[in-house]
């Protein structure tokens, strides 16, 4: 069994809308790097998966070259080998295209992971134009992935539950995040060893583009100002905040 | 332009798709999921009862393709991620995703860095794939019925095997108009009790959680609220024990007023509130619960 699982390199997410500036219509090249916030779930989900199965596990990636120590975090979590191509769009048609072509290139892949959504563009979209560009079925917010005579067998989050399906052959999921896929902390000898894993650098194709314009990037300004309560007193806190919360009408 | 609502036959996804359609159409046409009748008036109405995202793609582009539509609306929900880019394959379309607005000219607007801004796109070509972020479009009342025709739908690749569906104990977090909510900050899911008695004194009151306090398996996914959980817009959302990330700040951005209680007086969330505590939290809850039992 070969699984893949891509993750993407994003700007800080924990960064506080406060402290944001954007360059050129995009976060500012200040900011740390890291890998994507569910992307490090799907790592995780694809590291448990392996060792349940004895599979191997390839993580692709569309980014820079110096993403690569970056996504040398998701070898130490228990990943077998990186592919990075090599490309600076954001577009996720473009982003999409290459992606498959590397999963082509790597050939026997069975399943394929990646977080649900990442933490820069928020679209949850590039998965599900990948597996249609590869002709596989689709299942977005999956927690829950086990496998029996090829065919596997998925638990979904929705809105109001979770759907259990199954589906033969291959597939991709975006997994999303919960107790039992945590990312693990990589021990300090799996760091050192992720530096001996294999790396390899593929160079990107222009898609056809997402057909859609972007004019304009943002900052929304924030106009909150926040009225702090004393609490000196929790029983007198009380009564004031219900009380200012109704003169206001918000009660 | 020819407009078609792809969603499951539930009357809030379905008023604010409606009254999104209106920037594109007069009537759109819909394939509505599930069974019963379907609320609102449509120019040709669809039903199916498949309700899973692969098995319909197939089906929705032979649809779309037949009839020209030239925007295909669905909410930002499990469905709608499920359908959208396989879709937008097949019909080698435009899309975009988790709009949060639609200008009168057309421009579509969407949160991009956790919410920390926001982008402006217009297609370049048709059909467009839009989903809609919930909580962003006014509900239409959506007047009267539409009679439905089927639509074929040939066996998909997937199987449903079971469906657990969570009974929510009270009000939606998608409807509630209070909504106490726990962080991290809690320390434990037994803390959650104190919010829940909270909730129970507001007509609608709901509790929700975190990111942090559902990873830490506290609460159920089902009640997390943010960007990739819940969207909510309540009056009044008490913070509590949230730090405030960007991530969570986006599924709250329609609250009217946010009220955060936090020990850490630099915690992001006081950014984002219109009234703070800076205390802990079990000094407080228990007394506001209590000022809320000598009214009711």
């Amino acid at each position: 069994m070969h699984i893949a699982v891509l993750a993407k390199v994003v700007p800080d997410y924990a960064v506080p809308s406060s402290d944001f500036e954007l360059v050129d219509k995009r976060a500012h090249a200040k900011y740390t790097r890291m890998i994507g916030l569910y992307d490090e779930n799907a790592i995780e989900t694809g590291v448990q998966l392996k060792q349940k199965y004895g599979a191997s596990l390839t993580v692709i990636s569309y980014g820079r070259d110096s993403d690569v120590p970056i996504l040398r975090k998701a070898l130490a979590m228990g990943a077998d080998r990186l592919v990075l191509i090599q490309g600076e769009s954001d577009d996720a048609y473009t982003l999409a295209t290459n992606l498959k072509l590397a999963i082509e290139k790597l050939g026997d892949v069975d399943m394929i992971l990646a977080g649900q959504q990442s933490a820069d563009m928020d679209r949850g979209l590039v998965h599900g134009l990948t597996a249609g560009m590869l002709g596989y079925p689709f299942i977005p917010q999956v927690s829950r992935i086990s496998s029996e005579n090829g065919v596997w067998t998925v638990d979904q989050i929705m809105e109001n539950g979770v759907r259990e399906m199954s589906v033969s052959g291959k597939a991709v999921f975006s997994i999303t995040s919960v107790p039992e896929n945590v990312p693990r902390i990589p021990a300090v000898r799996d760091i050192f060893g992720a530096k001996k894993k294999p790396v390899e650098k593929m160079a990107s194709v222009s898609g056809n583009g997402a057909c859609v314009t972007e004019t304009s990037v943002e900052i929304p300004i924030l106009t909150s100002v926040c009225e702090l309560i004393p609490v000196d007193d929790p029983g007198v806190m009380a009564q004031t905040l219900l009380k200012r919360l109704r003169e206001a009408r918000y009660l | 332009m020819k407009t078609l609502i792809v969603e499951i036959i539930e009357p809030n996804r379905l008023g604010e798709l409606m009254t999104a359609s209106r920037k594109f159409c007069d009537q759109p046409d819909i394939v509505a999921i599930g069974t019963g009748d379907i609320p609102g008036s449509y120019h040709v109405a669809y039903q199916t009862q498949e309700c899973i995202g692969a098995n319909l793609t197939a089906s929705l582009g032979d649809l779309i393709k037949t009839n020209g539509y030239e925007i295909v609306l669905m909410s930002a929900t499990t469905l709608g991620a499920s359908i959208a880019g396989p879709l937008a394959i097949l019909l080698s379309a435009s899309i975009i995703t988790e709009a949060t607005g639609i200008t009168d000219d057309s421009m579509i607007e969407r949160p991009i860095y956790g919410g920390k801004a926001v982008a402006r796109y217009k297609a370049d070509t048709w059909p467009l794939i839009l989903t809609i972020r919930r909580k962003y479009f006014e509900k239409d009342p959506l007047n009267g019925q539409t009679s439905s025709i089927p639509l074929p739908v040939s066996a998909g690749p997937v199987k449903l095997v079971t469906e657990k569906i969570e009974k929510a104990e009270g009000v939606p977090l998608e409807d509630a108009e209070v909504i106490v909510t726990g962080g991290r900050g809690m320390g434990g899911a037994e803390n959650f009790s104190m919010l829940k008695d909270m909730a129970g004194y507001f007509p609608k009151g709901a509790v929700g959680a975190s990111r942090g306090a559902v990873d830490e398996g506290w609460v159920s996914p089902s009640l997390q609220i943010g960007q990739t959980g819940k969207i909510v817009a309540p009056s009044v959302y008490f913070a509590i024990g949230v730090s405030g990330a960007s991530q969570h700040l986006a599924g709250i951005a329609n609250a009217k007023c946010v009220v955060a209680i936090n020990k850490d007086e630099e915690a992001n969330i006081f950014k984002r509130a219109r009234f703070g505590l800076v205390c802990d939290y079990k000094n407080v809850i228990p007394e506001i619960v209590r000022a809320l039992r000598e009214e009711s």
